[in-house]
């Protein structure tokens, strides 16, 4: 397949939204500073929106009404959620700083059993 | 007044006083006055009332509404039953020299009567025994059979009652003050404890008081019971009350055997009376002794005695239809009810083997049954051990039972019994008084504890009681048994006067107490004048001559008529001397002489007035309460009562040459002199004989005794009656009861010990297996889980970015494993 | 040759941008530089988002995300950046775990979207764009003006719009934007007093 003359669907998107999911899974998982945790659950989130609205699009899969304008709707919310959700994290990285003096979350380890 | 309505109430309450009193001391008696001593004037006040309650029933309710006279009787007689019986005796029995002095006392009153009894007579066209049954309180009704508080009240339960609670005042007002110590803490001298010290015990006057309570109005209710149900309940309240009193010292090992002797005793007695309850109950299908409407139809249902003597028979023996059906059960198809005629004719069959005598035997035996019981209760041979022994009780206790109450039951039931007894019934009883007279007299003249000469004397004069009954003297019996309840409460609490005085029962140590206490000595001396039967033949005498009298001339007269039972005339006459010597070797070596033992002599004095008043009423009554001047003579009370059918000679069936002559036969000339000659000679010879031994002591007792060495002996140990029992009934038991106890300790102990074991075995097994298996698997699965969990726990690294690979591993695993099985 | 598709080609170009400075985002050390290629990527997605037609959500994303939530996280950097924590070397025995991890789940997820007929390119409507924020506006508000001309009942049971995940959403974002102040106010002093504050 050309994908220079091929119209994209829906498996494109969730390709991109995959990447960028494991992109970010796999920062969360090796980033050692706090706020590179965080920049991975925006990937994470990221992605999960890519497929939200490609789901929703009428232009991706023409004559099938899928979950509509509720993708976009969805994916709203979570920007939404990942904003409320960025500014509370980061309140409680920089209480952590001020407690530890560092960011770097494996010294935030006082759960271990 | 009407009697019909009014007695029952009178009597009731009269009956029900003592039980308030009762309750009442129960529930507060402690709390009574000091140290419970309300309780004594309680339960006097309450018996005081009963008493003024008889006396008004018998004075303004009964006397004037029943003609007493003699020749209420004898104008009925005349009118009724002469018609079919010999015209000779309706008049001339009553002819006697007692009812010629009341007759001459009151010849005109009695003419008034006579007409207005005539006019009476002819209205009620037959003359019958004037009664008032009926019933308080229905207990239940078991298809025929009627269970209730009834009440049968007739002169007989009149003047009872008028004795009883007349009598029970005396003593309780004697042990108000006899009973004095028990209102303190005592020490009880004759109770040694196993540290060697004398029991101390809180005083119990309150309960004694409550006892005697009951137990008056447990005598009350047998003598007002109008059905022999009844009569047997309040029959076992008597032997109980009699329990807890002869055991009041129940710390004393003597008093507690005792009681529990009379109770035994007395059960022995009462197994016959069930015997007898259950054939009338099965034959005759009713208790009630009177005709009572019961189911309010207007006629009343027969009662027992109807149902025996039955008016179309003129009141002579019948053998029951019960009792014939009862007899015929097998001849009876089931359903069928047989005519009237075929069980008049199988009544007939009187010959061995026939219907008609087993029905007679059956009648023998339900007789003989209630007997039994009486046997027991009013200590006749050979139940007769156990009344010496309740001698442990204190000496009112002695009193009450001795002369009132619980041996009284037992002669009153058979004179309330009597319509039921055959002739041959009768002739058992007259042996078994005979045979328990001469013993008890024989005993008494050996005994040297005071209380045990008075106790024999008891037993000897309700064997006269017994003997009179026995041999036709219905009236003489009873009359016996009231002019001997007068004076033997008498001497009874004469002697614990002379006991409270001496602190001793044993006569060897008394001796000259006339002069320090004269009261106590004198009033005795009429007791014993009394009990002896002394007076001027044919003029008059103390109360005892008059029954004794009646006695004595009924057994002659039983004599002539039945030669081959005339010892019972020689044995009475000659029990009638030994009375005499031994109550006045009792009254000489307690008053008369010399005092034997100083120091009980110097410390003897006179008891109180609460104590001795009593004695003087009771001595006055015991010289006059028996003659036939009185305006009401006691005989004429009884003669009232006398029960249908033995106004006549009847003769036996079974025992050929049986025959009980009609009483008012012994009043003739020929007997009575007779009778009352004999009497007064041998009451002076035992008189003389006590004068001779102790009274001037020309003739030294211990010299006599030694030369009469085996009888003395024999008579000391009472006729060996206790050792008899003891080897024929006792040590059997014993016996038995102790291999039964060996059995129980070796096998039944030994199987329970073991099945213990086993089952301590078994508990140590589960015990075990509690603690190696079960807990071992509960705590193993805690150690598991706790080591799984100290394992798991250095999966918790607290470290997120691996918590991060472990959730994508996870999605991972999940996502491998659920493509795998849904492919 | 086929002419080529536009659509296609933007679509390639923001996939692209948007995948690979994720990648870089990932490789990168620098936490300045994290933040700066991560704003890079999401653009990049909001580009991806205007082309599946969704242009209010696109806005949204760069409004948002590009001008809100980046230059918070941004805040945070600098707050905290200082010598040693600009970059924290991760060990490589922990990057090929991850790598690892990561490359199992992107094989999953990849099997994932590739295997289904329905998700495969279809052929693009010609046509104006319509936008999208009017119909989003009133979904919010509680009207689903897109299925008032829906046939299959079924359908239209999704008439009910959005209005109350709205209102709580907005209440959420409230009592966030507060407790996140309250939580990152500053102390006094550095180590009890701050306890004290959290409790």
């Amino acid at each position: 397949m050309n994908l220079l003359t091929d119209p994209v669907g829906i498996t494109h998107y969730l390709i991109v939204g995959a990447i960028l999911f494991v992109t970010g899974a796999v920062c969360m998982a090796t980033k050692r500073n706090a706020l590179g945790v965080l920049m991975g659950i925006e990937l994470v989130l990221n992605g999960a929106n890519v497929n939200f609205v490609a789901f929703g699009s009428e232009y991706l899969r023409p004559g099938v009404l899928g979950i509509g304008l509720d993708g976009q709707l969805i994916a709203l919310f979570v920007i939404i959620l990942a904003a409320a959700e960025a500014a509370v994290a980061l309140a409680i990285v920089l209480n952590f700083y001020n407690n530890h003096s560092t960011v770097d979350v494996d010294r935030a380890d006082e759960l271990k059993g | 007044m009407d009697p019909v309505t009014t007695l029952p109430v009178l009597l009731g309450i009269a009956w029900l006083v003592p039980l308030a009193s009762f309750t009442l001391i129960l529930l507060f008696g402690p709390r009574m006055g000091k140290h419970g001593q309300g309780a004594g004037m309680l339960a006097t006040a309450a018996i005081g009332t009963s008493a003024v309650l008889s006396l008004i029933a018998l004075f303004f309710v009964w006397v004037p509404a029943y003609d007493w006279a003699p020749e209420h009787h004898a104008a009925h007689a005349e009118h009724g039953a002469a018609e079919h019986h010999d015209a000779g005796h309706g008049e001339a029995g009553h002819d006697d020299a007692h009812d010629k002095d009341a007759h001459g006392a009151d010849e005109h009153q009695a003419e008034e009567h006579k007409t207005e009894e005539h006019k009476t007579a002819d209205e009620h066209h037959d003359w019958r025994k004037p009664y008032v049954a009926g019933e308080w309180y229905t207990l239940g009704q078991f298809g025929k059979l009627r269970i209730g508080i009834s009440y049968y009240i007739d002169s007989l339960t009149v003047t009872m009652f008028a004795m009883i609670t007349f009598i029970a005042t005396m003593i309780h007002f004697y042990a108000n003050g006899y009973m004095h110590d028990e209102l303190h803490e005592i020490t009880d001298h004759e109770v040694t404890l196993s540290n060697g010290h004398h029991l101390h015990r809180p005083g119990r006057f309150h309960r004694f008081f409550q006892y005697l309570s009951l137990f008056c109005f447990s005598m009350l209710g047998i003598v007002i019971a109008g059905n022999i149900a009844m009569v047997f309940v309040f029959w076992e309240l008597v032997g109980i009350c009699s329990y807890f009193l002869i055991g009041f010292y129940i710390e004393r090992k003597s008093a507690s055997n005792a009681a529990n002797k009379a109770f035994i005793v007395n059960r022995v007695g009462d197994f016959g009376m069930i015997i007898g309850l259950m054939i009338l109950i099965a034959t005759l299908g009713t208790f009630s002794f009177g005709d009572i409407d019961t189911d309010g139809d207007g006629t009343a249902e027969p009662g027992i005695f109807s149902l025996v003597r039955t008016e179309a028979n003129n009141y002579a023996l019948v053998v029951p239809d019960g009792m014939v059906r009862a007899a015929a059960a097998s001849e009876i198809a089931a359903g069928v009810e047989p005519s009237a005629e075929q069980i008049a004719a199988w009544r007939a069959e009187t010959g061995p083997g026939g219907i008609g005598r087993t029905a007679y035997w059956l009648l023998i035996v339900a007789g003989l049954g209630i007997f039994c019981g009486c046997v027991g209760k009013s200590a006749q041979f050979p139940l007769h051990v156990w009344l010496p022994d309740a001698m442990e009780g204190p000496t009112p206790v002695s009193a009450l039972v001795h002369s009132a109450t619980m041996v009284a039951a037992g002669v009153y039931l058979v004179g309330r019994f009597y319509p039921v007894f055959t002739p041959e019934t009768l002739l058992v009883i007259a042996v078994i008084g005979c045979i328990t007279l001469f013993i008890a007299a024989t005993i008494a003249i050996v005994a040297v504890d005071i209380k045990r000469v008075l106790a024999y004397s008891t037993v000897s004069q309700l064997g006269y009681m017994m003997l009179a009954l026995g041999v036709g003297g219905w009236s003489a019996g009873m009359f016996h048994l009231i002019t001997h309840a007068f004076f033997k409460s008498l001497l009874f609490m004469c002697s614990g006067s002379v006991i409270h005085a001496v602190h001793t029962n044993d006569m060897t140590k008394m001796g000259g107490l006339r002069h320090k206490m004269p009261f106590t000595a004198y009033t005795m001396l009429a007791g014993c004048l009394a009990i002896m039967g002394a007076g001027i033949p044919f003029m008059i005498g103390l109360s005892g001559y008059y029954s004794k009298d009646a006695i004595l001339a009924q057994a002659l007269s039983f004599k002539a008529s039945n030669p081959q039972w005339g010892f019972l005339f020689y044995v009475a006459a000659a029990g009638a001397a030994i009375t005499a010597f031994y109550m006045f070797r009792l009254w000489f070596m307690t008053f008369a002489g010399k005092p034997r033992d100083h120091h009980a002599y110097d410390h003897a004095h006179e008891s109180p007035k609460i104590m001795y008043y009593p004695l003087i009423v009771l001595a006055v009554l015991a010289v006059v309460v028996a003659w036939p001047f009185w305006p009401v003579s006691i005989v004429a009370l009884l003669e009232q009562a006398r029960p249908e059918g033995f106004h006549e000679t009847v003769n036996g069936v079974l025992v050929s040459n049986l025959t009980h002559p009609a009483e008012h036969i012994s009043h003739e000339p020929n007997f009575h002199i007779q009778a009352t000659w004999v009497a007064t000679f041998v009451g002076l010879s035992g008189l003389g004989l006590a004068i001779v031994f102790y009274g001037l002591s020309l003739l030294n007792p211990a010299e006599v005794a030694r030369q009469f060495k085996p009888v003395y002996t024999f008579l000391w140990n009472k006729w060996y009656f206790d050792e008899l029992y003891d080897y024929i009934f006792v040590r059997p038991v014993l016996f038995v009861a102790n291999r039964v106890a060996e059995f129980d300790k070796v096998v039944i102990d030994g199987i329970i010990d073991s099945l213990a074991m086993l089952t301590r075995m078994v508990a140590r097994l589960d015990d075990l297996s509690d603690r190696y298996l079960v807990d071992g698997f509960v705590n193993g699965l805690a150690a598991w889980t706790y080591a799984t969990g100290s394992k798991l726990r250095s999966a918790e690294t607290g470290r997120i970015r691996q918590y991060v690979m472990f959730i994508v591993v996870g999605t991972v695993a999940m996502f491998v494993l659920i493509s795998l099985y849904i492919s | 040759m086929e002419p080529i598709n536009w659509h296609s080609v933007f679509f390639l170009v923001f996939a692209l941008l948007a995948c690979g400075f994720a990648v870089a985002v990932l490789l990168t050390s620098n936490i300045v530089r994290m933040a700066f290629y991560l704003v890079l990527s999401l653009a990049a997605t909001s580009g991806l988002f205007f082309l599946a037609g969704a242009d209010f959500v696109g806005a949204m994303q760069v409004m948002i995300y590009v001008g809100g939530t980046l230059v918070l996280l941004i805040f945070g950097v600098m707050l905290t950046a200082q010598g040693p924590f600009i970059s924290m070397k991760t060990s490589a025995g922990e990057w090929t775990l991850g790598i690892m991890v990561g490359g199992l789940l992107l094989a999953v997820l990849l099997q994932a979207a590739t295997s289904i007929d329905a998700w495969q390119p279809q052929a693009v409507i010609e046509g104006d764009a319509r936008p999208t924020a009017t119909r989003l506006g009133m979904g919010l508000l509680g009207a689903r003006v897109d299925k008032l001309d829906e046939v299959d009942p079924v359908q239209r049971g999704g008439m009910s719009g959005y209005l109350l995940p709205f209102e709580i959403v907005s209440v959420h974002l409230l009592v966030v934007l507060v407790g996140s102040a309250y939580l990152a106010r500053p102390k006094k002093r550095a180590q009890n007093s701050s306890w004290e504050g959290l409790k």
